[in-house]
């Protein structure tokens, strides 16, 4: 049982389909007027009846003003570091400070490979994300002096930095596996996993939790340092739902409360694509889940695992 | 003629740069261009260009906005710094643009168009003359800048655009072995390169992806003579002739070569009511003609496909859905005019060169362009169209009862079958098409009624209705053309029977998963009334028309080749094997021989080659249109 008292967010995860094209964008407008505090949008330059997503969130920051954006996340093979670093800092700049940046170390490699990227395993993938990682933050900071990096994926020599970006830009990464959770608690702001697609689902999450505070802890952090963020595809509301966000909007407040307080999840996205529910989830289920939130925290009921600092 | 602004990500806070923007789009300048700046002393602020300009499309309505994309690597970089790690690929930032101009229709400056950075304090004369190379950018970095740039666009507003030039970018991306300046005048404007918007929707056919290196659109007979004379000169790359696009042998796209494309010849024309003499364009389909004649109580026998173009057809030879009754779409042709090789227009008929007449029917690609089309139409009321599907668990039995239904009903029905894959435990769905050409709808369930029991009857859909809703099967091809990708593979042959040993071998090859396609087409009937010296087409005695795709050239050859005993013959229109041999089982020896001296009359060059090419002489017979590299082909 873990809360690591990070505060709450509430988000959209949003299809970046072509089809028709202001979906996406309309989606992030309902998003923002629904309170929400996240729009992402999924990274997947080879499927072809996706739009682009980099250009997408510059687009969608454009038309909004509160909300926060993020890919969810940028698939590293098809991105250079650099060019990431670069457009983030920039939509940084311009959006006010609500850029994020989600990055993965790249799924489906035959897409990757089709598009004309570079082919990694697993185990190249996520050496290679630390090496962009590193370089990224480098980036974004200490503009005065050259950029060089003597890296196995991505070396650089007397590259150019910046610009530094509005604000420190989190970074958020998709990770399941062992190799990718010790280098979320090492290095990441934020893990942000699919709750579909973590192993064991709903009871996984406890062990994704312990690598990355075990991790955090060997690498001189605190895992306080790691925001634990959640994707829920399969979402829905209705008064016969059963299952994990299936249910009423009093059955997502429990469900989302109690992931809050045991599993220390504190930013919840969802999937679905529909207004309605995003609506309902800003107004009816959001402000709930942050009252139950706050009288738990000031009065607590779950015994919170005392995290060693 | 346009003027536009040129905005350099890195000498100014992106902020500004909005501004700058916002205002010009309200002052009426209708482009801005973001690139990075190539200043030494920005290098401290190397703001992303592309999210700028993105952001900008975003919060105005009418400004267009461009994109210099980043070069490799370069001043900001060390020289061993790998692309990969600055650069985005050019797969993405396509998408990115194609992205873009989805978000902001029609406001994206693609950068295959073209844009021209003026010089400092230019003057209207100066802007005029920079317009032949594009549109005139000027670079702005204040209000002062902004002003003047506005100043100097309302001057030149109504002045008349120059045309616009071909981008350095869309002049590389050309082909060498073409000589696209030579393009005759009547056919540049509706020719189509690869740098032009167009060329997405001009490349893939129905099956078949391409990347032709020019695309001629023809839209008169004259046209088609020039659009000849310039293949003549361009015998070093692949030809091909495409009517509507839906040909699986027929290679009307390719990749680097020419294409002439008579889609654009699509009239529909009643001539002569009493005689039904209807005069067709090679590019209307076989679904708008259909749609005409209908009306009249007529139709014209069309394959099975109402996207089909009505000149890949008629030059073949067209076994539908009305054949056992009507005979070949070949059969009712009556007249055809062509463009020969060199240039002549002629019309072929009975009478009228008549050894072309033939020739045309059944090999027609080999000989010319066809330009028009005559056919008597039949006589053809309300029909029974069937589409069945049934699930059966013993393949070969019902492949051999098909076979005996099918070849023995009345010449009024026409049942074609299709399967494919195994589903699970030797379980195959099979879909039959058929039409019965009789009103009564008593008649129709009567002839149906053997065929249902071929298997579990999982879907019937049995209407009656005019021919032209056998034909309203096919989906319009929209702006984006179609998509076709990769090369079809597909074999064909023609079976004198359907006997038990074949059903056997079918079937066994059918459950190897090896076929994703599997057509049977009954013949006979009305096709076998005509002497098989009649026409080109010489098969009229088969039984069916087989025909197998898959997605393994190699494997599905071998296998084609173990059941070759049970074939005689193949129809050329399924066939996309291009070894020599496949020639002879299209044409058998003696009609072979006509069409070769044939050919040496009217195409002694072998300019017309693209596909189940008969060499004018035999010893040097090309089997791939790319083998004729060296220039000519005689």
């Amino acid at each position: 049982m873990t809360d690591y008292g990070h505060d709450l967010r509430f988000g959209a995860f949003i299809t970046p389909t072509s089809q028709p094209a202001n979906h996406a964008v309309d989606m992030a407008i309902a998003a923002e007027q629904a309170g929400l505090d996240l729009a992402t949008f999924q990274d997947h330059p080879y499927q072809q009846s996706f739009l682009d997503t980099s250009t997408l969130l510059a687009f969608v920051a454009s038309r909004t003003r509160r909300i926060h954006l993020a890919a969810n996340v940028a698939s590293l093979p098809l991105r250079p570091p650099l060019e990431l670093a670069r457009a983030a800092a920039t939509l940084d700049v311009l959006s006010k400070g609500r850029f994020a940046l989600g990055i993965g170390a790249g799924a489906f490699w035959d897409g990757i490979a089709r598009m004309g990227g570079r082919t990694l395993t697993p185990g190249q993938g996520v050496d290679a994300l630390r090496e962009a990682i590193g370089l990224i933050r480098d980036s974004w900071a200490n503009m005065d002096e050259p950029l060089t990096r003597d890296g196995a994926y991505y070396p650089v020599m007397n590259g150019q930095r910046g610009p530094r970006p509005a604000h420190p830009i989190p970074v958020w990464v998709g990770a399941y596996k062992p190799r990718m959770l010790t280098l979320t608690g090492a290095l990441a702001d934020g893990w942000l996993p699919t709750i579909e697609y973590v192993d064991g689902g709903r009871a996984g999450i406890a062990a994704g939790n312990a690598r990355i505070d075990d991790s955090a802890l060997r690498a001189g952090r605190s895992p306080r340092d790691v925001r634990r963020l959640m994707n829920f595809m399969r979402v829905g509301m209705s008064p016969a739902g059963r299952g994990l966000l299936q249910g009423t909007a009093r059955e997502w407040t429990d469900q989302l409360t109690e992931l809050a307080l045991a599993d220390g999840i504190s930013a919840f996205i969802i999937g679905g694509d529909d207004p309605v529910l995003l609506q309902r989830f800003g107004q009816d289920v959001a402000p709930a889940v942050r009252e139950a939130i706050e009288r738990e925290r000031l009065v607590p009921r779950h015994p919170t695992s005392s995290v060693p600092s | 003629m346009e003027l536009g602004i040129l905005l350099e990500a890195g000498r100014r806070h992106p902020d500004d740069l909005m501004e700058l923007a916002l205002e010009a789009d309200r002052r009426g300048v209708g482009v801005a261009v973001v690139r990075r700046s190539a200043r030494h002393e920005d290098a401290g602020e190397p703001w992303s260009p592309w999210t700028i300009a993105a952001w900008i499309a975003a919060r105005t309505e009418r400004l267009r906005v461009g994109i210099v994309p980043a070069a490799a690597p370069g001043a900001a970089f060390g020289a061993s710094t790998p692309a990969f790690a600055v650069t985005e690929l050019r797969s993405v930032t396509t998408k990115a643009e194609q992205s873009l101009e989805s978000l902001a229709p029609g406001r994206v400056l693609s950068s295959a168009t073209a844009w021209v950075v003026a010089p400092p304090r230019p003057d209207a004369a100066g802007l005029r003359a920079l317009a032949v190379r594009g549109i005139p950018i000027l670079p702005v970095e204040n209000a002062a800048d902004l002003d003047r740039a506005v100043a100097l666009a309302e001057q030149l507003r109504d002045v008349p655009s120059p045309p616009a030039p071909r981008s350095a970018e869309s002049l590389a991306a050309r082909v060498p072995g073409i000589d696209y300046d030579a393009v005759p005048a009547s056919l540049a404007p509706t020719a189509v390169e690869p740098g032009d918007d167009a060329y997405a929707s001009v490349s893939s056919t129905y099956l078949r992806g391409g990347a032709p290196g020019l695309v001629l659109r023809p839209q008169t007979v004259a046209e088609v003579v020039d659009a000849v004379a310039f293949a003549r000169e361009h015998t070093g790359v692949a030809l091909g002739i495409r009517s509507a696009g839906h040909g699986i042998s027929g290679r009307s796209t390719n990749r680097g070569g020419l294409i002439i494309d008579v889609g654009g010849l699509d009239a529909i024309q009643i001539i002569d009511r009493r005689t039904r003499r209807v005069r067709l364009g090679p590019g209307a389909t076989w679904q708008r003609v259909a749609q005409t004649l209908s009306p009249h109580g007529w139709a014209l026998g069309s394959g099975d496909y109402g996207g089909v173009g009505v000149g890949g057809l008629a030059t073949a030879g067209g076994i539908g859905l009305l054949s056992r009754k009507h005979g070949l779409t070949i059969d009712r042709l009556r007249a055809v005019e062509l463009v020969l090789a060199d240039g002549t227009p002629v019309r072929a008929t009975e009478t009228e060169n008549s050894d072309l007449f033939w020739a045309v029917r059944g090999a027609g690609a080999n000989f010319g362009i066809a330009t028009a089309f005559e056919f008597e139409a039949s006589e053809v009321g309300e029909v029974g169209w069937a589409q069945l599907s049934l699930v059966t668990d013993d393949l070969e039995a019902s492949l051999r009862r098909f076979g005996q239904i099918a070849a023995d009903a009345p010449r009024d029905t026409t049942v074609f079958l299709v399967t494919g894959r195994p589903r699970e435990a030797d379980q195959f769905v099979i879909s039959l098409y058929g039409v019965v050409d009789d009103p009564d709808p008593d008649v129709v369930v009567d002839r149906l009624m053997p065929f249902t029991e071929l298997g579990m009857l999982v879907r019937q859909h049995v209407v009656m209705t005019p021919y032209a809703g056998v034909m309203g099967n096919a989906a319009e091809v929209g702006p984006e053309g179609q998509h076709g990708f990769g090369e079809p593979v597909s074999r064909s042959a023609f079976l004198p029977s359907l006997t038990g040993e074949f059903a056997r071998d079918a079937a066994e090859l059918l459950r190897s998963g090896l076929v994703y396609f599997f057509e049977l087409r009954t013949m006979g009937g009305a096709i076998a009334d005509v002497s098989p010296h009649e026409t080109a087409f010489s098969h009229r005695s088969p039984a069916f028309q087989v025909a197998a795709m898959s997605s393994s050239d190699d494997r599905l050859s071998a296998r084609w080749r173990e059941l070759g005993h049970h074939f005689d013959g193949l129809y050329l229109s399924f066939e996309t094997d291009r070894s020599p041999e496949r020639l002879d089982e299209a044409f058998p020896p003696p009609v072979l021989d006509r069409l070769r001296s044939l050919k040496r009359r009217y195409d002694p060059t072998n300019l017309f080659r693209d596909n189940f090419n008969i060499a004018p002489a035999a010893e040097d017979a090309p089997s791939v249109a790319a083998d004729v590299a060296s220039g000519s082909a005689a």
